[in-house]
């Protein structure tokens, strides 16, 4: 699914930490997920081909990001275990949204690998919110519920969408495949350390291009990683 | 995208998520490095695809209608507009480019 550090467009989630998201927040969340849902099956169908597949994608992998990276490294001809590992990579916020999660988390074994699956921005960041280890999960379900209702018929529209549409550079939609990664990782770039990596990152990729196999690019980004921790150990996160 | 390459991107993403839950608390007490690192690794990796996604064509650079797409989504994204806005404005600012 989508893993929306972007989504505080439509989320606000400082607001009401003590009583939890309102229904209006959950209804924005809702729409945001159906949005990604629609736009990023689209794309994937118009690459895979096949509407179980793409379905089958969508639910199992859970994270719009992976999805996105590994066609963008089968898209520029990477080999499938670049794209695979970009696929992999990309994915290791939502390890750490899984931290934060069961830090605050006090209930049985299969209960925290459930909610651990379905790590998330929005979710996560308002069960955290909450004082009571009650409030923590039924927040924590209430906005997984409203994520997974958006995604889920974002998928089933999208996927009837994508036979519809056929081509998709014909209305533009492969401008929306980089412009929905831009949205995901938004709230990221507004930290200094994580402009910095993407800068550090993207201007790599940038020049590396032109003159490496492809998919090696962007595996080698993630040196803009390291640079970004090396130059700022203290920003607090 | 095969059945197969579906099955290995969701397990490295469920054993992530998994050992968050499950481990990562103590690993990160011990190495809280690990923990910035894992934010800053999809900042830059996912502005790398991006980059390729908007001026690559295969191994040579392009600048063309996807650019001014990224341009909009851009400035939306920076002015923290809702995610449909951008997406609709980046297709809508590719379309028109590639019409004129």
């Amino acid at each position: 699914m989508a893993d929306s550090s972007a989504m505080d467009a439509t989320t606000s989630t400082g607001d009401h930490a003590a009583s939890g998201p309102r229904w209006g927040d959950l209804g924005a969340l809702c729409l945001t997920f159906f949005s990604l849902g629609v736009t990023v099956n689209v794309l994937v169908l118009d690459r895979v081909g096949s509407e179980s597949l793409t379905i089958v994608a969508a639910v199992a992998i859970n994270s719009a990001t992976t999805e996105l990276a590994y066609l963008a490294v089968r898209d520029a001809g990477g080999t499938q275990l670049a794209a695979v590992i970009a696929g992999w990579v990309v994915a290791s916020r939502f390890g750490l949204l899984a931290v934060s999660l069961g830090a605050r988390l006090r209930v049985g074994t299969w209960h925290r690998a459930a909610a651990g699956l379905q790590s998330f921005d929005p979710n996560v960041t308002w069960a955290i919110q909450q004082r009571q280890p009650r409030d923590v999960v039924r927040v924590f379900w209430r906005a997984t519920a409203a994520m997974h209702l958006g995604w889920l018929s974002g998928i089933a529209v999208g996927v009837f969408l994508g036979n519809v549409i056929g081509d998709a550079q014909r209305f533009g939609l492969d401008a929306v495949f980089p412009a929905a990664l831009l949205a995901i990782i938004g709230n990221l770039l507004r930290r200094r350390s994580g402009a910095l990596a993407a800068a550090v990152g993207g201007g790599l990729c940038l020049l590396l291009i032109p003159i490496t196999p492809a998919g090696v690019p962007i595996i080698a980004s993630l040196v803009g990683a390291v640079v970004a921790l090396a130059t700022m150990p203290e920003e607090t996160l | 995208m095969s059945w197969a390459i579906v099955a290995v991107l969701a397990a490295g993403v469920w054993v992530q998520r998994l050992l968050g839950m499950f481990v990562g608390g103590r690993v990160l007490s011990r190495q809280p490095a690990l923990g910035r690192l894992a934010t800053l690794i999809p900042a830059a990796v996912v502005m790398a695809v991006i980059v390729q996604l908007t001026v690559a064509s295969g191994r040579s650079l392009e600048l063309d209608a996807r650019a001014v797409g990224m341009a909009a989504a851009g400035i939306l994204v920076w002015r923290r507009a809702p995610f449909v806005v951008v997406a609709v404005a980046a297709a809508v600012a590719t379309a028109l480019v590639r019409m004129i």
